[in-house]
């Protein structure tokens, strides 16, 4: 069979990267991103880069529209609360973001802070105005109790595979990105389900190693994650060539009020309840290990379940620890099927 | 044939060492230099963690090393090696910690005795890097946090889930 995605150039994945399967992510060099760019093509997305350009065009839009409509500008008082001192920060409501916090602080609270603790309980994502006056807390990966930032970074390795897909695929494999279930680390793999249109797709190793250098791309280009609640006519204005995005949206937006929230990387628009770490860069070793074939769609198409595991910048692990991981990411994650209504799924974590 | 093996008449250091010494500018010359690093080597032996600048840390810990490991090596009843103790060691008192204390301290170790970190430099600061210095097997809190103690922390989380699973697998086959 032919393959349906875009071989990377051997010698731009050897090379740039790593030696192993594992792509393990080196520090951020200029000139690496250098050589990445002359690889870089439009041609390979899959999505048709008009209605990616109108998504964003539209998502710019309704950004700008957001902060116009801030209008008068109120302070609010930050109590942030850390390293190197507990300070009170007067920031600009429904502007400033944590990051803008982080910058008042140093540098090293600006590259390291992954994610905001709002109120010592509220996860907040750090390009997220804050709306009124509250207690800050910066986290990374290395504090103590680091679940609600693993979980955050658990959902954006899911987020970053859609982008990391769209780039990966030609267009006549017709990808079409389904969704993504919650993260469950403990469940050893990130997932992201897609359709394709063919039944019987079994990638290779290459294939897979490409989406994995595709992810490491990715934090290279060290991408902002931007945050935008919309309402849910907009939202389906932005996804109206996507088949089961749309589907999503009604019962989405029923959970939230009518409000759905969008996240963006780079030009990949999705939608997710958040919260996500605040760029891409925080992704470190990762590895996409599996693609497992969940079920037939329609006439012609495949419901894939794609997987994978990671693990943050700054976080060592020897590579047979690492291998040992990889090896249990190829299992089928049990999280719910694309092919499952989503309610009856929400009723039974609900009960 | 009959060379003498040179790693055994001269201590061999766990560390690395340029292959030229800072002259540690001073307004005194290269006296003043050995007074700066006798001084460094006196208050690293006397408080076991000391932060200063990078150089005359980075200097100061290849001398202090060399001093301990002589020290491990001939012991208090050599002349030349309490010589040299008498001449790094500015407050005497520190000769019998460097015999009794160190000595039986670092016996065992297959590692540096000391260790360096890099510090953070104050802004607006001067230029210099600064750094900590600290005798290895000291009292005091550890600078580094123990990445491989917390069991919250992500890769843990994973490994500790993946030994679960083999156990799982394996008491299978057992039952069977």
């Amino acid at each position: 069979m032919k393959s349906v995605i875009t071989i990377t150039h051997p010698c731009e994945v050897f090379c740039s990267f790593t030696m192993s399967a594992a792509t393990k992510l080196h520090k951020t060099s200029w000139c690496a991103l250098r050589q990445l760019q002359q690889y870089r093509t439009k041609a390979n997305f899959s999505a048709s880069s008009s209605s990616i350009a109108k998504r964003n065009e539209l998502f710019n839009q309704e950004q700008k529209r957001q902060r116009d409509a801030v209008g008068r500008i109120d302070k609010i008082e930050v109590r942030y609360l850390g390293l190197p001192e507990d300070v009170t920060l007067v920031m600009n409501a429904n502007i400033s973001t944590p990051y803008n916090c982080a910058q008042h602080l140093s540098e090293g609270h600006k590259r390291r802070s992954a994610l905001a603790l709002i109120d010592g309980s509220v996860p907040w994502d750090m390009h997220r105005p804050l709306q009124e006056s509250c207690t800050l807390q910066l986290l990374h990966f290395q504090v103590s109790e680091p679940h609600v930032v693993n979980k955050a970074f658990w959902r954006t390795c899911s987020f970053m595979l859609g982008a990391a897909l769209n780039r990966a695929f030609k267009p006549e494999a017709n990808l079409q990105l389904h969704s993504f279930p919650g993260p469950n680390i403990k469940s050893g793999s990130f997932v992201h389900d897609i359709v394709l249109q063919t039944r019987n797709w079994q990638p290779t190793k290459e294939e897979m190693r490409t989406v994995s250098a595709e992810m490491v791309k990715l934090a290279l280009e060290d991408h902002e994650i931007e945050r935008l609640d919309v309402t849910q006519d907009i939202a389906q204005e932005i996804f109206k060539d996507s088949k089961y995005k749309s589907e999503q949206l009604p019962s989405i937006a029923q959970q939230t009020h009518g409000r759905v929230t969008l996240y963006r990387l780079g030009d990949h628009i999705d939608i997710s309840r958040g919260p996500m770490v605040g760029a891409t860069r925080f992704l470190g070793k990762c590895t996409i290990s599996a693609a497992h074939k969940v079920a037939d769609e329609g006439e012609t198409d495949g419901f894939y379940r794609i997987q994978g595991v990671a693990l943050p910048s700054g976080i060592q692990l020897n590579h047979v620890a690492f291998g040992v991981l990889e090896e249990r990411s190829k299992k089928l994650n049990p999280a719910r099927l694309p092919n499952e209504p989503f309610e009856e799924h929400q009723q039974l974590q609900l009960s | 044939m009959n060379q003498a093996d040179v790693s055994k008449l001269m201590s061999q250091l766990r560390i690395a060492i340029r292959p030229r010494h800072r002259n540690l500018k001073n307004k005194d010359g290269p006296e003043g230099r050995l007074l700066k690093l006798r001084k460094t080597v006196t208050a690293l032996v006397k408080h076991e963690r000391i932060e200063l600048f990078y150089n005359r840390a980075d200097e100061a810990r290849g001398y202090a090393e060399l001093l301990i490991s002589n020290a491990i090596r001939h012991g208090d009843t050599h002349n030349a090696t309490m010589e040299m103790a008498d001449y790094w060691l500015l407050e005497k008192q520190l000769v019998h910690k460097l015999f009794k204390v160190l000595v039986p301290r670092y016996e065992n170790y297959t590692v540096s005795y000391t260790r360096m970190f890099n510090a953070p430099r104050t802004y607006p600061g001067i230029y210099y890097k600064n750094s900590v210095l600290e005798l290895r097997g000291n009292p005091y809190p550890s600078l580094i946090v123990d990445q491989s103690q917390n069991k919250n922390l992500l890769h843990n989380v994973l490994l500790d889930e993946a030994r679960k699973e083999y156990r799982r697998k394996k008491l299978a086959e057992l039952a069977q």
